[in-house]
């Protein structure tokens, strides 16, 4: 970090302060558009949504720890494990990485001091707590969605899913989609214009290009879902046939539709995590990540790639063959850019001198499961083979070793690696590594007999099953080993919630190579006191870079302190452009978020004119965002 | 505008007179922040628009007849007319953001203006159109008529959208002049009416595929 040494850089640093300060108390954190602040309010909410979406994982292996369970009835076990699937995506992974980790760390690593629109940063982060609570409210009415995390119609149709359910499902999406769809404008807009002076392309971190990756898919995946949303809420509500055969609808149609979104969503859930991997890699063994370019390209290849395969979920709806294999092939070309990542961690791991702390312990685990899981995805990608497993516990098997062993791990990993730049202080490393393998352990014990009770027959949502099936010794180590895999979790919290508050406070027991680690611990507002320069995608590996911001910061070059200001660079080769000034606290984007909320809940209710007024106050909010213009 | 810290570099939010924004635009190097903003909820609205195309041509290719009997094939000629004119403010709207980048203010003012009142026009000749339509068929008869009018709304939700942004700018722009802000809120603007111009005329090609 930049060392401040004279009495005059100090007096730099204090204006810095001063222009900078955060408001104090709720009212502060209300109107924030302070990256990290959004980040940390992302994080805190997303775990609540982590915990409920746990609560419904265990309650559903409860159900299912023995035969003819009584802990659920058939229609509160459909509610359940569809908020379980529609929690854990949209509520928990996805803002999670995006909003949490990509809020906090884009910036910092790219060496500005926000992102490029921080007020649509802070609008993100109310509307997607409003779409959050908006789908709980349901789950407390007791009318949460019941038709699982894809909803298919006719199920979900207003025939025979006649209560609001759906509806929350529906309008609970397209509100989340609007949230998502604003924070991937603003993060490709960020990491094309903020990066600091000398970051060309090629010399941003892997773990910006994994996040580029994923702002795309999102932005060009997101239309698709709000559509079919869209489509299901005017057959609802108001008696259109888009899904309805009797008056020429297309059922199917529904699932092209949502498809077209899931698959890229997986893409979407993982990417980040490939990203997170690439950044804990490096610092932990000791080397430059290998194949840097290649890993690069494979990334954005995903998520390309992930737009053309969606059908390989419909492969027994009964498309022509042409069509089927068709999908099935591009669904195997996926294992070219993913085996790229794959070797190259493994070789930058196997060629370093790796030091086996917690995040690299996670990441490994991540590896591994991402193998287990990429494997069984390829037998899901031969089509006799997935007729057969289809809509069996195989398929859960293999997308809970995707998404929470591969997605899910990594994010583990990174709470353990960012802690210390986030707070100051340092974990247990004991514990850190004692948690590691109980969710380790956990995740193996509960998802690995998935796969042969999925391939003995069990299918997937059943409320229930009887005894004689073959299923109850595989179903009950499951259930065991999703109460290993919560104590594992509940371990990671106690650990970071202790170090939060007694952790000792010295700097982290590893040397990132990205600019987050040029700032102290944690970050002041203004996140650098002078903006870096960048000659490497390793920045804080090159010292004497380092070493000349400290002597830029003596001599008062590039403090940038008439304002909120931080620098605009060229997209390509990220040339010194313009000084933006941004934006400081703001009362509008929680206001707006709030009318926005006020609509949705009229939606649900039927209540059209005054869903629209509240729309006209949405309005309002956005006139009064723009009253203060110079703050672009 | 400039100072020691920054050396040469613009300080563009201090550009509070036409003049001095349309000197900082010309003079940067690649496109401000706003301007990719525009450019990426664009892409976002052609992909809902390209969804709802691709669902209408879904349902049409899944059925015995399209549009299914008694609704007869839409009329070429009132559409046609009403899109060609939409497309028509497009030089507009370009002649507003040039004269809005060279710091003509009251010229820039005066071309978006000419085009707002022609957008509106527009919209209006829409919705007569559209009432036209609901009698003689609904979106809950059938299909054809729940993909018809949903893509026609949204479109016309588009092109709301597309004049309160105009009023909005106009406003700020006569009372406030051309700062830095509204001056790329005026490129922003163009660009968002000339995406709106060709979306107008693919939902136009695709309303009236039964007829052609």
């Amino acid at each position: 970090m930049a060392t401040v040494v004279s009495p005059r850089a100090r007096r730099y640093v204090e204006e810095l302060d001063r222009l900078w300060e955060e408001r104090p108390g709720v009212l502060g954190w209300l109107t924030t558009t302070d990256h990290k602040r959004i980040g940390i309010l992302y994080f805190f909410t997303t775990l609540v949504f982590f915990g409920a979406g746990g609560v419904e994982a265990l309650l559903i292996r409860s159900q299912l720890i023995g035969p003819n369970g009584h802990v659920l009835g058939p229609q509160a076990y459909d509610e359940v494990f569809t908020m379980h699937g529609i929690t854990m995506i949209f509520l928990f992974v996805i803002p999670m990485t995006t909003g949490a980790f990509g809020n906090y760390l884009i910036p910092l690593m790219i060496g500005a001091r926000d992102m490029a629109f921080p007020r649509l940063n802070a609008l993100s982060y109310w509307i997607f707590l409003g779409s959050g609570v908006f789908m709980y409210v349901s789950l407390l009415q007791g009318h949460a969605p019941n038709a699982g995390w894809f909803d298919y119609v006719p199920l979900a149709s207003k025939q025979f899913d006649p209560g609001n359910n759906i509806d929350y499902y529906g309008y609970g999406l397209i509100f989340n989609g609007i949230s998502s769809t604003i924070a991937s404008i603003n993060f490709i807009v960020t990491i094309f214009k903020l990066r600091a002076p000398g970051m060309s392309i090629n010399r941003m971190p892997l773990f910006c290009f994994a996040f580029l990756a994923v702002a795309f898919a999102l932005l060009f995946a997101l239309p698709s879902l709000s559509v079919a949303a869209l489509f299901l809420e005017l057959d609802r509500q108001l008696g259109f046939h888009f899904y309805d055969a009797a008056f020429g609808g297309a059922p199917l149609l529904w699932q092209n539709l949502f498809w077209i979104f899931g698959h890229p969503e997986v893409y979407i859930i993982i990417l980040p995590a490939f990203g997170i991997a690439t950044s804990i890699i490096p610092a932990f063994v000791h080397r430059r990540m290998v194949f840097f370019p290649l890993v690069a390209l494979a990334e954005i290849l995903v998520a390309f790639l992930g737009f053309g395969v969606w059908v390989h979920h419909m492969f027994t709806v009964g498309f022509s063959t042409l069509t089927t294999v068709y999908f099935a092939a591009a669904s195997l070309i996926i294992v070219i850019p993913s085996a790229i990542q794959l070797f190259a961690w493994i070789t930058t791991i196997v060629t370093g001198t790796p030091d086996f702390q917690t995040p690299l312990l996670f990441i490994i685990g991540f590896i591994v499961y991402f193998i287990i899981g990429g494997l069984s995805g390829i037998t899901v990608a031969a089509i006799p083979f997935d007729q057969q497993v289809h809509d069996s516990y195989y398929i859960i098997a293999h997308f809970h070793f995707v998404i929470f062993g591969a997605a899910v791990f990594p994010i583990l990993g990174g709470m353990y690696f960012w802690f210390p730049k986030v707070t100051g202080r340092v974990y247990h490393e004991l514990t850190g590594k004692v948690s590691f393998w109980l969710t380790f352990a956990g995740t193996f014990i509960t998802f690995f007999p998935m796969h042969i009770v999925g391939i003995l027959g069990m299918p997937r949502r059943n409320y229930t099953y009887p005894a004689h099936m073959g299923w109850t010794l595989l179903n009950f180590i499951e259930s065991i080993g999703s109460y290993l895999l919560a104590a594992g979790l509940i371990l990671i919290v106690v650990n970071l919630a202790y170090s939060f508050f007694r952790g000792p406070q010295k700097e982290p027991p590893f040397e990132g190579d990205t600019l987050e680690w040029a700032t102290s611990s944690p970050p002041p507002p203004y996140n650098f006191a002078v903006i870096p320069t960048v000659r490497s995608p390793y920045p804080m590996w090159d010292k004497e870079d380092r070493e000349r911001d400290n002597k830029r910061l003596e001599a008062g070059e590039g403090l940038l302190n008439l304002g909120h200001e931080t620098p605009a660079t060229t997209a390509e080769d990220a040339r010194l452009d313009e000084i933006l000034t941004m934006p400081s606290h703001s009362p509008w984007p929680p206001l707006t978020a709030l009318a926005l909320t006020g609509m949705f809940v009229m939606l649900v209710m039927a209540h059209y004119w005054i869903a629209a007024g509240f729309l006209a106050l949405v309005g309002l909010t956005v006139l009064g965002w723009h009253q203060n213009e110079e703050q672009a | 505008m400039t100072d020691a810290s920054a050396g040469e570099v613009p300080r563009s939010a201090h550009a509070e007179r036409s003049r001095t924004a349309a000197a900082i635009d010309r003079g940067r190097q690649a496109q401000p922040s706003g301007w990719w903003g525009m450019v990426l909820f664009l892409c976002s609205e052609v992909t809902l628009f390209g969804t709802l195309i691709g669902s209408y041509f879904y349902l049409n290719f899944g059925a015995h007849q399209w549009p299914p009997p008694p609704i007869k094939p839409p009329e070429i000629a009132g559409p046609t007319v009403a899109t060609a004119v939409l497309v028509g403010t497009v030089p507009l709207m370009a002649l507003g953001a040039a004269a809005a980048r060279r710091g003509l203010r009251w010229s820039a003012v005066a071309w978006i203006a000419a085009a707002f009142v022609i957008q509106i026009l527009y919209l209006a000749a829409q919705v007569l159109l559209i009432r036209h339509d609901l009698r003689t068929f609904t979106p809950q008869g059938n299909a054809y008529g729940s993909i018809y009018f949903t893509l026609l709304f949204a479109h016309h939700a588009h092109v709301l959208l597309g004049l309160l942004l105009n009023a909005v700018v106009l406003y700020k722009v006569a009372r406030h002049g051309l700062t830095n802000y509204w001056l790329i809120g005026a490129r922003g603007l163009a660009l968002y009416w000339y995406v709106v111009a060709a979306l107008a005329v693919a939902v136009l090609f695709t309303i009236l595929s039964p007829s052609l």
